[in-house]
């Protein structure tokens, strides 16, 4: 039996000449998983929104949507309530009321049940869903991880028969992520429930899917078993084959064979096959560490750290250097403290006990012009919250406001920055508008026009796609390169692993270890990349998927 | 300790709050006046513990002492004249005993009131006004939801506004004004911006659909039916003696109140019943508790 079927599905927004989505024909079966997956602005998110009619945006459409053989703009929408569920991308967003059980009961109460039927379907779905022991709990006492399955939980006490997802797991660190997405394949497998699923982080969800549709500026270029549609995006040498797990990217630039292996798992097992009738390569010789002699531009001395007078210390004992043009990156799990000492080197937050320098001096004890004006700029975590104008245009001239430049001078230096961001094409936007690369892009700019000797960054790859990462990285790399240091907090272990310098390891509010990247990973067996964990058997120094793949190319 | 009386029904909880308050308030007879404000003290030690009892001391014993000083100073009405004040005010016996009586009343009352915040939490309030007007009950909820989340919102924007020298603690008196500024106008804008989202999650789980109901985890079970006869059946007798004329007491120009008869005493004895309602419920569980945990 078919859930969706969709027939020659033609849509743009008004007044737009592009088709946001061109020509879709998709069947989806009842039961199937599927991915959905494509470069940010490539219509993914318009296509799920046309399979509930009250989230479809205004626009021009075309061809026809059957939902269980029946048209879609038919069914009433008591029955797209609880028969279709939707979950969104921001996890904070979607709740609605200030306690767990009546988030539960949301749905059901605007479906008319009774009492009696709420209660029997609020406690099935908390039990199932391992709710039960944060059930009486205010939302707001809820972990980012807790709130997006209490979204999912309460849409699933509905009971529909198809479950779509945008993007639900974007702003989750990976723990909360993993579970997350097993939550959703156990009700795809114990429920039957249909799946539809759009997602940047491949790795976890490919090996659960049925079939992967890849989207490319508004139509299907590709769908069929993960590891086909792999095998044929790598064959095309196809942008997005780099978003796809780094097993399949290795052993497809490295044999020609059609395997296309998704899980560590089979990526080990194909690289044992690979490498039983060679002698594996060496690892070549890293490079000696340079800027360790350079003068030291933020230390903490046994800083100690807590909220409250009673609290309990969320920084303990910290010490460490970061010199001068290093790329620091600091991983760790969630609420460590990571985010804490971000504030504390940006004089935010002042430590209990201990020594916090910035350049010699104690950021609490500076004037906030001397301490973020050449000297210190921080992106925070959401860029959102450093737009204030309706153009970004607007929003940089406003950065400069204050400064005894001339005219001239500040549009030049705008001028620069708007070059060196690529931001040329969005100036006359509102910052509100753009996408989530976009965003972190024109706050980076805005906070470069500070001219920051030292750049601290809380999570930049958040919800961006491995382009946008891409694009993020090589303009860190520039100003790393043109003498900023950057010290970066990421749950992102991929993208630390291919750019930073020195990596360390932050848990129970302390640094555990600090090393030079490479030797960080290798050092690792569990919180290390998907790259080292497939080839560390054999070279435990191969941490990224490059490095491997040199490697495996070397062996003869 | 834990308070079972909190554990029934809200309406259960509601209902004696409602009387008792009213009660206290109305009636200015002694012997009920004792019997509320005792029950009162004892109940908010019960739910409050030392801090209750710091309370009472620190703030209600030198309320009730000033008022009953204060009154007689400046109300010079009855026919018992103790003595003359300097200016040649005198100073009544009835004056002085209605001073004392309205101070009770007004700690009394301040005191239940103490109770009535531990005991009715938002969530039932929600609940019962909820009963009466279901939008209204969503719109309380969100309230909850809202608020603390938005206050958290404006911490964040103020502090990535101060990484970049724009916070309203820093500059001049202008530019902190500017700063404060910018800052309610990007919260606006996020707020708007986030409620989309929210709308769009509301929409897509039928809200704005006829017939929705307003689901609550309470249940009126047995023993809250048992209680509320109780209360109701105490209500109606002092309600009675109020018809009566039991419960009131003439302060001015002499005092004066009905003689003590065995109606009167029921009387009592029923306004005291109620006011202990929830002391009576705890000592009693209290006491099943022990006796079922010592047959373990």
């Amino acid at each position: 039996m078919e859930t969706y079927r969709i027939e020659d599905l033609v849509f743009s927004f008004p007044g737009q000449e592009r088709e946001t989505l061109s020509h879709i024909n998709l069947t989806i079966a009842s039961g199937e998983f599927i991915t959905l997956c494509g470069k940010s602005g490539c219509g993914k998110s318009t296509l799920l929104r046309q399979l509930k009619t009250i989230l479809t945006p205004h626009g021009e459409r075309s061809g026809r949507i059957y939902f269980c053989g029946q048209p879609i703009e038919d069914m009433d929408q008591r029955t797209q309530a609880s028969e279709i569920g939707f979950v969104l991308q921001n996890p904070d967003n979607q709740i609605v009321t200030d306690k767990v059980w009546h988030e539960l009961a949301f749905g059901l109460e605007s479906l008319g049940y009774d009492n009696a039927t709420i209660r029997l379907r609020v406690a099935e779905m908390a039990s199932f869903f391992g709710i039960h022991t944060w059930f009486h709990k205010s939302v707001t006492e809820l972990s980012g991880g807790q709130k997006q399955l209490l979204n999912l939980a309460s849409i699933m006490a509905m009971h529909p028969s198809v479950l779509i997802l945008d993007e639900p797991t974007s702003q989750l660190d990976p723990i909360a992520a993993s579970d997350f997405l097993e939550t959703v394949k156990k009700i795809n497998r114990e429920l039957g429930t249909t799946i539809i699923m759009t997602e940047h982080r491949l790795e976890d969800i490919l090996p659960l899917s049925d079939r992967l549709i890849v989207m490319e500026a508004g139509a299907i270029i590709a769908q069929g078993l993960p590891n086909q549609v792999g095998a044929s995006l790598g064959d095309k040498k196809h942008p997005m084959f780099l978003s796809m797990p780094s097993p399949m990217q290795i052993q497809a630039r490295v044999s020609a064979e059609p395997i296309a292996p998704i899980t560590v798992k089979e990526g080990r097992q194909w690289l044992n096959a690979f490498l039983a009738d060679k002698t594996a390569a060496p690892m070549p010789e890293g490079k000696e560490n340079s800027k360790a002699s350079a003068p030291a531009v933020i230390q903490f001395k046994d800083v100690w750290f807590k909220y409250e007078k009673n609290g309990t210390d969320i920084i303990k004992d910290l010490s460490f250097e970061v010199r001068e043009g290093q790329f620091y990156c600091i991983v760790g799990g969630n609420g460590t403290g990571k985010s804490t000492t971000l504030s504390l080197i940006s004089g935010l937050l002042q430590p209990y006990r201990g020594k916090i320098l910035i350049g010699g001096k104690n950021p609490a004890k500076i004037s906030a012009k001397e301490l973020f004006t050449r000297n210190i700029g921080f992106l925070p975590q959401n860029p959102q919250s450093l737009f204030v104008k309706k153009t970004v245009e607007l929003d940089l001239h406003e950065m400069l406001a204050q400064t005894p430049l001339s005219k001239e001078e500040k549009a030049e230096k705008i001028r620069s920055i708007v070059k060196f961001a690529e931001l040329e094409h969005l100036l006359a936007m509102h910052p509100y508008d753009l996408s989530g690369g976009e965003q972190q892009r024109a706050a980076l700019a805005k906070v470069l026009l500070l001219e920051p000797r030292v750049l601290l960054l809380d999570e930049p790859t958040k919800g961006l796609d491995s382009f946008f990462k891409e694009k993020l990285a090589v303009f860190l790399q520039k100003l790393n390169e043109s003498g900023v240091t950057i010290v970066m907090v990421s749950h992102d272990v991929e993208f630390c692993a291919k750019y930073g310098e020195l990596c360390s390891m932050f848990f129970d509010g302390s640094i555990i270890t600090t090393n030079e990247t490479r030797k960080f990973f290798a050092g690792n067996s569990f919180y290390t990349t998907a790259a080292n964990r497939m080839a560390r058997h054999i070279w435990t120094e191969g941490v990224t998927i490059e490095g491997v793949i040199e490697l495996c190319l070397r062996s003869k | 300790m834990k308070d079972r009386f909190a554990s029934f029904h809200p309406l259960v909880n509601f209902v004696y709050f409602a009387s008792i308050l009213v009660f206290s308030m109305v009636f200015m007879h002694p012997v009920l006046q004792a019997a509320s404000l005792t029950s009162a003290v004892v109940y908010s030690i019960m739910l409050n513990g030392k801090k209750a009892v710091k309370f009472n001391l620190l703030y209600m014993l030198p309320l009730l002492l000033v008022a009953a000083v204060l009154n007689p100073v400046f109300n010079h009405a009855g026919v018992t004249i103790l003595f003359y004040l300097k200016n040649g005010n005198p100073i009544t016996l009835e004056s002085i005993l209605y001073g004392i009586s309205a101070a009770c009343m007004y700690v009394t009352v301040i005191v239940w009131f103490s109770c009535y915040n531990a005991v009715m939490t938002s969530d039932k309030f929600i609940y019962l006004f909820g009963k009466i007007m279901p939008a209204l009950s969503l719109i309380f909820s969100m309230v909850l939801r809202f608020v603390p989340r938005y206050l958290a919102q404006i911490k964040v924007i103020s502090n990535a506004q101060k990484c970049i020298g724009r916070d309203v603690t820093q500059g001049n008196l202008l530019a902190r004004a500017r700063n404060g500024m910018t800052i309610l106008s990007i919260m606006t804008t996020w707020a708007l911006e986030n409620a989309i989202e929210t709308a769009d999650s509301m929409k897509s789980r039928g809200y704005g659909l006829p017939g929705r109901t307003s689901f609550s985890l309470f249940r009126f079970d047995a023993r809250d039916q048992s209680v509320m006869l109780v209360l109701i059946g105490l209500i109606a007798l002092v309600l009675f003696g109020a018809l009566m004329g039991e419960n009131t007491i003439r302060f001015f120009p002499s005092v004066k109140w009905l003689a003590v008869t065995p109606r009167s005493i029921a009387v009592y004895i029923a306004y005291f019943g109620l006011c202990m309602v929830p002391v009576i419920i705890n000592v009693v569980e209290d006491m099943k508790w022990k006796r079922i945990e010592s047959r373990i």
